[in-house]
């Protein structure tokens, strides 16, 4: 496995620099690297993409020692995969991250798809942003945003259980990108879940989406596969199903949500994550008591800002042509009456204040199993 | 700065960044004390040889060898060890610490830093020093990293939470959940941790490793107490350290209890006779109220993912309350260096609390330097009942930052 040991603090200083969250996190730990970083790469085996990164990397950086890695490299487990067009990491689960199934929540699936989405970008020399801007997209003022992110868990692992993550992007029409992850047990090899995410570009200034011309798109794309390759391939997948709206009146809420501080990120925005842990707020506890999350899919409209105030709705999807959900009102009825023991939901978040919509998304349960 | 935090962790001196000056006073202390003729570092478990769990403790009688033999085993140690009463179990921990703080001293370098421990690929971590410190490694994950750019005090805690369980785990001492022996769960009683004291030296930023060592000890007749050293892996830098103190509680008729004898039998071989890693904060913590609080903060609603397997709130979860109410100026311009906090009262899921902070006169004997806060808190539920008491001390945030701001702009340019 063709493993690029970086990092590059010269590679990190350079990206990080033009980094819009120019602070003291990049440099700062860029200033600490620089006696021992490790810029290797063998020389072998390149590809001529490979060999046409690593030279950059060589380009305005001092001279440095190099090691096999520094000792975050070595203990992250993470790495390109042969061909570099797509990028593995294997973390533990650990007792926090567990929760009141003592299965790992779905926030920390959430998160670790979020850190090995950044690892990846950061291995072909991305900014780690999070959002794997290139450095023409820095010159330009542009970001990425997460427009849909749609996550299919089919076995939770537990604490201790080792999972081994892989990631790609691909190109998604004139100004979207798409990242998906894979899941896998590493003790018994099996897929345990699946993930997909839209992202589009924004000019950060004007906050509007912007379209970009072919070779910016081609400065990311040369480290996406060309053949597509989709996490999920299957016809009519749920991850592109369109979401409706929940309408008032809603049967579950919770209202008056707050972001909390340890909900901001390193660039003081709410976390993605965050969201989803909103949206399961105003689950039934029945549902949540008896049944795990199979399946979340949300789409993101609105950033929401530190000190906004939000709601979350949640009201049982109806599904055409089927048993209607939820007209009894009790969710222990739907239970006794539905053989498929298989719940959907939809979800709408919204500011308190004047209602306008941050996220929708739509969840599917299933029983727990014993 | 490490030769004052291993020195103030065993003489029970508040540490204090000094100048090079009172440094080297304290090296010299050590050394003019008389020398003695045991120059053995060998470590003798207690009467009981821990007990050897699918061959995961490590018998470190092999590295015990290596320690004499290296050049390291050098005078100061010894000669500082030899103050101390004959406890060869404090000797363990102290000469584990001062080789470390040493390779600082001498600039040596040591990769790997304590050969008998590899850097497991998984980071569960490692049993070292014959049996009674458990030691794992982290890598800081981005999303890990709050506002301030460095490890959210909520990521350290979480860390040492982590090591605890394993050290229990690999120790045999986990029965059915987080919180209990086999014997403990057999008559229903659970660990509830009532003390806890966190001091921070530095917080890791992102991509850093940290090495987490933790051991327990007894804590009078039927408590115990469990101390943390966080440190750089790469570096040897001690970042953190953290001691707990834990009382056993019945699950059932959450009546405080004696530790019987069957648990003590398990637990006892696993406890280190050595003084807490941290000055123990004696002040007494005042209980505020609505009339001596500055800053409330209400409606605080446990989320799903605040509980834990058996639906109470994460004790972690406390700490992100307690700073909801502290007042922002403070938390922008300053960071958490010392916290203490008493845990009273647990919550679930439908508790709604409230958090309250006054900001002491940091002009008071408390406050050590110019332009550091003391606080006080309370998180407490609507009704009144106490969930937690505590009291922070911040400092104002590493002058690193402005600097990098210098360099970026040069960058720049």
């Amino acid at each position: 496995m063709l493993k690029f040991s970086y990092c590059n603090a010269t590679d990190l200083n350079q990206a990080l620099v033009q980094c819009r969250f120019a602070g003291s996190f990049g440099p700062l730990s860029s200033r600490r690297r620089s006696p021992r970083a490790a810029v290797s790469c063998s020389r072998s085996n390149l590809t001529p993409i490979q060999a046409v990164l690593s030279c950059q990397q060589q380009v305005g950086s001092d001279p440095v020692e190099s090691e096999l890695g520094s000792l975050a490299d070595r203990l992250r487990l993470g790495g390109l995969t042969e061909d570099g067009l797509s990028y593995k990491e294997k973390f533990i689960i650990r007792c926090y991250e567990v929760g009141i199934n003592k299965t790992a929540t779905i926030e920390t699936i959430a998160n670790l798809l979020q850190e090995v989405g950044g690892n990846h970008a950061q291995s072909v020399g991305f900014s780690r942003d999070g959002f794997a801007t290139s450095p023409t997209m820095r010159k330009l003022h542009l970001i990425w945003v997460t427009a849909r992110m749609h996550i299919e868990v089919y076995k939770y692992p537990a604490w201790s259980d080792v999972i081994e993550i892989e990631t790609w992007c691909q190109n998604e029409g004139r100004i979207g990108t798409r990242r998906d992850w894979i899941l896998k047990d590493v003790a018994t090899g099996e897929v345990i879940g699946r993930a997909t995410s839209k992202w589009v570009m924004m000019n950060e200034d004007t906050r509007r989406l912007q379209k970009v011309s072919d070779d910016v798109k081609e400065e990311y794309l040369v480290f996406c596969p060309r053949e597509p390759r989709l996490a999920f391939p299957e016809e009519n997948n749920k991850s592109l199903k369109k979401i409706s709206k929940l309408e008032d009146p809603v049967q579950y809420s919770r209202l008056g949500l707050m972001p909390r501080r340890a909900d901001l990120d390193m660039n003081q925005h709410v976390n993605n994550v965050t969201y989803i842990g909103w949206v399961l707020e105003s689950m039934p506890e029945e549902i949540i008591d008896t049944h795990e999350l199979q399946t979340i899919t949300l789409d993101y409209r609105r950033e929401c800002q530190r000190d906004d105030v939000v709601d979350s709705l949640t009201g049982p999807e109806l599904v055409e042509g089927s048993k209607i959900h939820g007209t009894n009102g009790s969710a222990t009825a739907i239970t006794r009456e539905d053989d498929l023991d298989c719940h959907q939901f939809l979800h709408l978040l919204r500011l308190s204040s004047d209602g306008q919509e941050i996220n929708r998304g739509r969840t599917e349960w299933r029983k727990k199993p014993t | 700065m490490v030769a004052t935090a291993v020195t103030s962790a065993f003489f029970s001196v508040t540490s204090s960044p000094d100048s090079s000056d009172s440094k080297n006073k304290k090296l010299g202390s050590i050394k003019s004390k008389p020398s003695v003729s045991s120059g053995s570092l060998q470590v003798k478990a207690n009467a009981q040889a821990p007990p050897k769990i699918n061959g995961t403790v490590a018998v470190t009688t092999s590295v015990e060898g290596s320690k004499n033999d290296d050049g390291a085993s050098s005078p100061p140690p010894r000669t500082f060890i030899n103050q101390l009463p004959d406890w060869s179990m404090l000797l363990a921990a102290i000469t584990t610490i001062f080789l470390a703080a040493e390779k600082q001293w001498m600039m040596l370098d040591w990769k790997p830093r304590r050969p008998d421990m590899v850097i497991d690929p998984f980071g569960i971590g490692k049993i070292v020093q014959d049996g009674l410190v458990f030691s794992q490694n982290f890598s800081i994950r981005s999303y890990e990293i709050g506002v301030d750019q460095t490890a959210s005090i909520e990521t350290l805690m979480n860390h040492l939470q982590e090591t605890a369980i394993n050290h229990c785990r690999s120790a045999g001492l986990l029965g059915e959940g987080f919180g209990a022996t086999p014997e403990m769960c057999k008559k229903n009683l659970i660990w509830v941790v009532t003390r806890m004291q966190v001091v921070v030296d530095r917080y890791p930023t992102w991509g850093d490793v940290v090495q987490v060592d933790t051991w327990v000890s007894a804590s009078g007749k039927n408590g115990m107490r469990r101390d943390w050293l966080v440190s750089n892996s790469e570096t040897g830098e001690i970042l953190t350290r953290a001691t707990s103190v834990w009382v056993m509680m019945n699950k059932l008729t959450r009546r405080l209890s004696k530790i019987p004898e069957e648990v003590r039998g398990e637990i006892e071989p696993f406890f280190m006779s050595s003084d807490p890693v941290l000055a123990e904060d004696s002040q007494k913590l005042v209980k505020l109220d609505d009339s001596t609080a500055e800053h409330v903060c209400k409606g605080l609603t446990p989320k799903w993912s605040d509980l834990d397997v058996n639906q109470h709130v994460n004790n972690v979860k406390y700490i992100g309350w307690i700073l909801e109410s502290a007042p922002l100026p403070i938390l922008e311009s300053h960071e958490l260096s010392a916290m203490t906090l008493e845990y009273r009262r647990e919550c679930g899921r439908d508790s709604v609390l409230q958090s309250l902070t006054t900001v002491s006169d940091s002009n008071t004997e408390n406050a050590v330097n110019v332009g550091e806060f003391n606080c006080q808190h309370l998180l407490r539920l609507e009704d009144g009942a106490e969930i937690v008491r505590g009291r922070t001390r911040w400092r104002p945030k590493l002058a690193e930052s402005s600097a990098n701001m210098d360099q970026i702009s040069a960058e720049r340019a």
